[in-house]
C-alpha cells in the first residue's frame, strides 16, 4: 500500500458504490431508450413510488426486510470466503418450518409462538445448510455447485409438501394453511404490509456487526476469508469455522422465510420468492460482505424492487429492467476499474 | 424392452445441451476459470434462436445466432474477469443475472408475453434419419432420429479430446489452466488463450441454447434453462475437466433428467419429488468423488 493520501476508507466504499449505481442507471437508461420507452419518466415514477411518502417508504422497506436478512446471511459466509449460493434454499425451509409451526401450534399465546417459529425457521436453515457445510468443511466438495443443486431440491421439496401432505383443499394455488392469528407479526404502519420483521431484522444487523467483529469466530472467518494459508498455519480450526459459517448463514437465511410467512403472507405459499436468497449475493456484494453495508444495500435493492412493480403497471416498462439493473450494479461492484485504477497505478500493481 | 429404449431415446436428447455447455465449462477450466455463466450464456442463445429461426424463417440462421449471442455474453463476461479482474464467480452470477433478465425485458417489449414463446410457423431443427440406422435392433431406436445438433456434440467431444490432447494449443492450454505464470514465463500468450476459451465456451453454450429452444422443443420459455448450467458445471467437476469424464458426468445427470420426466409420467409419483432426483444426484456424486479423492488426507482451506 503505497497509498499517500489518508482518508477514511468509507469515503472510497462510499464513492466507489455511487459511482457503480450511477452506472446502473445509465445502461438502464440506454436499454428503456433503445426499446422506446421513456428513461426519465421511469426513473421519476421509480424515485417518487420508491422515497416519496409515508406509505412508499413503508412500501421500500417492506421489499427491503428480506434482503436484509439474506444480505447478512450472505454477507458472514463471504466474509469467510464460502461461496455460499443456498441461502435461497435456507429461505424455503425456514418459511415452511415457520408457517408449519404456525398453523400447528395453535393454541400459544403470540409472545411465544413468535419467538418459536423464528426459531424453528432458523434451525431448519441451518439443518439445510449443514449438508453443503460438512461436505465443503470436510471433504472440500465444492459448495458453489452444491449449494446452487441443493437450492433446486428445497424448493421442489417444499413444493411438494404444499401441493400433498399439506395441501389445503379448494384453492387454485399450492400453499399451506393460515397460520394462527397469534402468530401474525403486528404491522408498523397500515394500511402497508411493512411488519415487525423489520425489527427483529434491525437488531439482527448489530448483533451479526457485533459477531464479526468482536467474536472469536468473526475473527476467524474474516482471517480466513482474507488469507485462507495464513489462517490456518496460525490455527484456525478451518473445518469447523467453514462449517459454523455455513449454519450461521442458513440460521439467518431460515429467519428471511419466517418473516416473510409471519409478516407478509400468513401461509408458506409454493414458489413465493421471487429469489430474495439470490438478492443477498447483490446486496453482501454492493455491502462489502459487512452488517451495516448490506442493510444499506438492501434498502437500494429494496426501493428498486418495490418500484418495479410499479413500473410494469404504469409505465409498461417490465419489471425485468430492474434485473439488468442488478446485473450491472453486481458487475460493477465486482470489477476493479470504476476508483482503484489510479491507485494501482500509482502503487505499480498490475 | 420399449421402455428402455424409449428412455435411451430421452437421455441422449436431454444429454445434448448439458454435454455442450460442459464442454464448454471445461475448456474454461482448463485455461483456469471456473465458468459459472453458462447458464446466461446458453438461456440468451436459446432465446436468440428462437428470434433468429423465426424471422428467417430457417433453422440454421437461429443455430448461428444463438452461438453468436452466446459469444456475445461470453464476451462481456470475459471482459470483466480478464481485462477488470472482477471475480470469476461474481461476474458469472451476474452474467446470469444479466441473461435472464435481459431475456425476460426483451421478451416482453417485444412479445407482451412473461411465459412461453412460440412464434406460429417456427422452424426447429428438425430430425436426422441415417439410412440403415434404425435396422439395426436396440441401438437403432435410441440413436436415429434425432436433431442434428445431437450428432454433432459427439463429434465435437471427439475434437475437445484431441484438441486437449493432441495439438499444440492445446498442450498450452492445458498449460494456462495448470500453472499460469509457469505458462506466461515460457511465453504463452496466456491471456489470449483464456479470452479464446471463454469465447468458444460461449460458441458451445450457443449450440446448446440452440438445442434446447430449436431441437428439444420449439419454443422459448422464461428461464427455460432453469439449472442446465449448473448441471454442466457440476459434470465439470465430476470429470474433472477431462473431455470424456465431463461427458460421462453430463450422460449420468441426463439420464437422471430423463429418468425423472419418465416417472412423473408413468408411476405417479408427484413431480415436485421427481424434480429433486437430477440435482440429488450431483451432490451425492460429487460427495462420492471427492471422498475418493481426499480419503485419508487432512483437510486444507
Amino acid at each position: 500500500m503505497t497509498r499517500t493520501v489518508v482518508r477514511p476508507q468509507w469515503v472510497g466504499e462510499l464513492g466507489r458504490s455511487f459511482v457503480t449505481f450511477s452506472a446502473a442507471l445509465v445502461i438502464g437508461a440506454l436499454v428503456m431508450v433503445a426499446t422506446g420507452r421513456d428513461a426519465w419518466g421511469a426513473y421519476r415514477t421509480l424515485f417518487a413510488v420508491a422515497f416519496l411518502g409515508a406509505q412508499n417508504l413503508a412500501d421500500t422497506l417492506l421489499a427491503a426486510t428480506p434482503l436484509i436478512f439474506t444480505g447478512l446471511a450472505t454477507a458472514v459466509a463471504f466474509r469467510a470466503g464460502v461461496f455460499n449460493i443456498g441461502v435461497e434454499g435456507a429461505l424455503y425451509l425456514g418459511a415452511f418450518a415457520a408457517a408449519w409451526i404456525g398453523f400447528t401450534l395453535t393454541g400459544l399465546p403470540a409472545g411465544l409462538l413468535i419467538p418459536l417459529a423464528f426459531l424453528a425457521a432458523g434451525l431448519a436453515g441451518a439443518l439445510f445448510m449443514l449438508i453443503p457445510g460438512a461436505l465443503r468443511a470436510y471433504l472440500r466438495v465444492d459448495e458453489i455447485v452444491t449449494t446452487i443443486m441443493l437450492n433446486y431440491v428445497a424448493i421442489s421439496f417444499t413444493s411438494y409438501l404444499v401441493n400433498y401432505p399439506y395441501a389445503v383443499p379448494g384453492l387454485a394455488n399450492a400453499m399451506s394453511p393460515k397460520i394462527a392469528l397469534a402468530a401474525q407479526l403486528p404491522r408498523l404502519l397500515p394500511p402497508s404490509q411493512l411488519n415487525l420483521a423489520l425489527i427483529v431484522v434491525l437488531l439482527l444487523v448489530p448483533l451479526v456487526h457485533w459477531l464479526l467483529s468482536r467474536t472469536t469466530l468473526g475473527y476467524e472467518l474474516r482471517a480466513l476469508g482474507s488469507n485462507p494459508i495464513f489462517a490456518r498455519w496460525s490455527g484456525v480450526p478451518v473445518p469447523a469455522v467453514i462449517l459454523q459459517v455455513m449454519l450461521l448463514s442458513g440460521f439467518i437465511g431460515g429467519l428471511a422465510g419466517a418473516g416473510q410467512v409471519l409478516g407478509v403472507n400468513y401461509r408458506f405459499v409454493d414458489n413465493f420468492s421471487p429469489g430474495y436468497g439470490f438478492d443477498g449475493i447483490t446486496i453482501a456484494l454492493l455491502g462489502r460482505n459487512t452488517a451495516l453495508g448490506s442493510l444499506i444495500a438492501a434498502v437500494l435493492l429494496g426501493a428498486l424492487r418495490s418500484g418495479g412493480a410499479t413500473l410494469e403497471l404504469f409505465v409498461d416498462i417490465p419489471k425485468d429492467l430492474i434485473l439488468i439493473l442488478e446485473a450491472t450494479i453486481i458487475f460493477f461492484v465486482t470489477a476493479e476499474f470504476v476508483l482503484t485504477f489510479p491507485r494501482r497505478r500509482h502503487a505499480g500493481v498490475h | 424392452m420399449q421402455a428402455f429404449t424409449d428412455l435411451a431415446f430421452a437421455t441422449l436428447r436431454l444429454t445434448t445441451p448439458i454435454i455442450l455447455a460442459a464442454l464448454a465449462g471445461l475448456l474454461s477450466q482448463q485455461v483456469g476459470l471456473i465458468n459459472i455463466a453458462l447458464e446466461g450464456m446458453m438461456l440468451a442463445a436459446a432465446f436468440a434462436a428462437v428470434l433468429g429461426a423465426f424471422y428467417a424463417q430457417h433453422a440454421l440462421v437461429g443455430v448461428v445466432a444463438a452461438v453468436v449471442t452466446g459469444m456475445l455474453v461470453a464476451l462481456v463476461f470475459a471482459v470483466f474477469v480478464l481485462r477488470f479482474r472482477a471475480n470469476l464467480i461474481v461476474a458469472g452470477l451476474a452474467a446470469n443475472i444479466l441473461a435472464l433478465g435481459g431475456t425476460g425485458y426483451l421478451l416482453q417489449v417485444l412479445y407482451q408475453t412473461r411465459g412461453a414463446f412460440a412464434p406460429p410457423g417456427l422452424r426447429g431443427l428438425g430430425t436426422v434419419h441415417i439410412p440403415g440406422l434404425s435396422q439395426i435392433p436396440i441401438l437403432g431406436p435410441i440413436l436415429d432420429g434425432h436433431s442434428p445438433l445431437v450428432y454433432v456434440t459427439w463429434v465435437l467431444v471427439i475434437l475437445t479430446s484431441i484438441f486437449l490432447n493432441r495439438t499444440v494449443t492445446g498442450l498450452r492450454v492445458r498449460a494456462v489452466g495448470e500453472q499460469a505464470e509457469a505458462a506466461a514465463t515460457v511465453g504463452i500468450p496466456v491471456r489470449r488463450l483464456q479470452y479464446g476459451m471463454l469465447l468458444a465456451a460461449g460458441g458451445l453454450c450457443g449450440l446448446a441454447g440452440a438445442q434446447m429452444s430449436l431441437g428439444n422443443l420449439q419454443l422459448f420459455v422464461y428461464n427455460m434453462t432453469n439449472g442446465r448450467g449448473f448441471m454442466a458445471l457440476a459434470a465439470v467437476f465430476f470429470g474433472q475437466a477431462q473431455p470424456w469424464p465431463t461427458t460421462l458426468g453430463s450422460v449420468v445427470f441426463g439420464f437422471f433428467d430423463a429418468l425423472q420426466i419418465r416417472l412423473q409420467t408413468t408411476v405417479g409419483v408427484p413431480p415436485q419429488i421427481t424434480q429433486i432426483l437430477p440435482f440429488l444426484s450431483i451432490v451425492v456424486v460429487l460427495t462420492w468423488v471427492s471422498w475418493r479423492r481426499y480419503r485419508g488426507r487432512p483437510v486444507a482451506a
